[in-house]
């Protein structure tokens, strides 16, 4: 038996190991897309068909009382540019990129998600005391990007506006 | 007795065949309905901007033209737009200089009616698709710096110093509470996205009457809604400082440089 030899190629293995172990925050998100499949949208024609159509961004409500919220992140704005959620109930997030990558984050909670062209990121999300957020972008996209910010009013749930099914939420519409 | 006899004859051989076919009818037509219906509750029509999508294919059909026969072609549009690309009607867009893309996704609007001109719309329909590239390559490929031998009118207004400065606030550096992105971070001359029109030599009445129209959404063409965002944002004294401050030639050096310090 050649020990050193042994004792290199153990190493050797270990330290390859190390690599993605140490890194592994990087890669378990798009590994975990890449399993999940599914998640492909072409970000040059969001505006064309499919989830991200205009008349379709916004505030959607569950039967369940739920809500989910579909945006648009494209330099420099976040699409809808004032999201309505009431307070207290779950928020499933669906966001795309139209073109660079994007992060959008809530000032004042921990949430921050990671807005990636052709990819659709999902998060869970609540908020359980009325408020106002800002959600400023966190990831440099581009010359616009310090002004890259939108807002989030979350309201009590009796004054959030019953919305018909084809119908969607904003503060606009308030 | 009659009676059965007519009974038995409605079940009989001979009227099976209406029978059936009312049924199958029925069923069809209800089924449709059903289907119709399903549809309309669960896709609403989609709302589309515009048909244009800057796919790699678009962009070289846009991008492709040839210059010298758009010279040609563009004989006709000379009396609104200007022989030298620069109108002489305050509220008709300056061409000159223009990037290749803008032009062809307004022209494909036009046409396509999603952006809506009386005067635009039958010019639009009757270029083919060659002649639409060919003239856009042309108004691409005009100077926009001034010649002192050309009889442009641009520019047609001169700033107020105190609009010009709010303008110049907004076109470079944007309002980050309102979360307004600068002018020029898409407009030029900082940064362009593509198919974003430069707006450094455009005439004031224009650019305020598209901001408006933007706002009002009385025009609805751009993609993902960013400029009817933008301009909801905007007061209507903002909107008036912007159209003035590229009006009045300032934008042709980069706004940060008249920015007050």
């Amino acid at each position: 038996m050649n020990w050193p030899k042994l004792r290199t190629f153990l190493l050797t293995v270990l330290v390859l190991c190390l690599i993605p172990a140490t890194r592994y925050y990087q890669i378990d998100v798009p590994l975990l897309r890449f399993l999940r499949g599914s998640h492909h949208v072409d970000p040059l024609s969001l505006h064309l068909s499919g989830e991200f159509v205009e008349n379709n961004l916004g505030t959607e409500q569950e039967p369940d009382g739920s809500v989910i919220v579909r945006m648009i992140a494209q330099q420099y704005l976040f699409i809808p540019h004032c999201v309505l959620v009431p307070a207290g109930v779950a928020v499933h997030l669906r966001i795309t990129s139209a073109d660079a990558v994007h992060s959008l984050t809530f000032n004042g909670t921990d949430y921050a998600v990671k807005v990636l062209p052709g990819t659709i990121s999902e998060a869970q999300l609540q908020f359980p005391r009325p408020g106002e957020y800002k959600m400023p972008c966190r990831e440099f996209c581009g010359a616009g990007h310090y002004a890259m910010r939108s807002e989030l009013k979350v309201v009590p749930r009796d004054q959030f506006p019953a919305l018909r099914p084809e119908e969607r939420g904003n503060c606009a519409a308030q | 007795m009659q009676r059965n006899n007519r009974f038995s004859s409605v079940l009989g051989r001979s009227a099976w065949p209406p029978a059936l076919l009312t049924l199958s009818l029925a069923l069809i037509a209800g089924l449709t309905a059903s289907s119709l219906n399903l549809q309309a509750r669960d896709n609403p029509p989609d709302r589309i901007p515009s048909y244009v999508a800057w796919t790699p294919e678009t962009i070289a059909a846009a991008s492709g033209g040839d210059a010298f026969r758009g010279m040609l072609l563009a004989k006709r549009c000379d009396h609104c737009h200007g022989a030298e690309g620069f109108s002489p009607i305050a509220s008709t867009p300056n061409l000159a200089g223009m990037d290749k893309l803008a032009t062809w996704k307004q022209l494909e609007d036009f046409r396509t009616r999603k952006r809506l001109s009386r005067v635009m719309e039958p010019i639009a329909t009757s270029l083919s698709s060659r002649d639409v590239a060919d003239v856009v390559a042309y108004y691409a490929a005009l100077p926009v710096l001034p010649d002192p031998q050309d009889n442009r009118t641009f520019p047609q207004s001169q700033a107020d110093p105190g609009h010009a400065a709010i303008a110049s606030r907004l076109i470079s550096f944007g309002d980050g509470e309102r979360g307004i992105p600068p002018c020029q971070a898409c407009h030029g001359p900082v940064a362009y996205r593509t198919g974003v029109p430069s707006l450094a030599t455009q005439n004031a009445a224009y650019v305020l009457n598209q901001l408006e129209a933007f706002a009002n959404r009385a025009r609805t063409n751009d993609i993902n809604m960013p400029m009817r965002t933008i301009t909801a944002l905007l007061t209507e004294g903002e909107r008036q400082a912007i159209a003035d401050y590229y009006g009045s030639g300032l934008g042709l050096q980069p706004a940060s440089s008249t920015a007050p310090k």
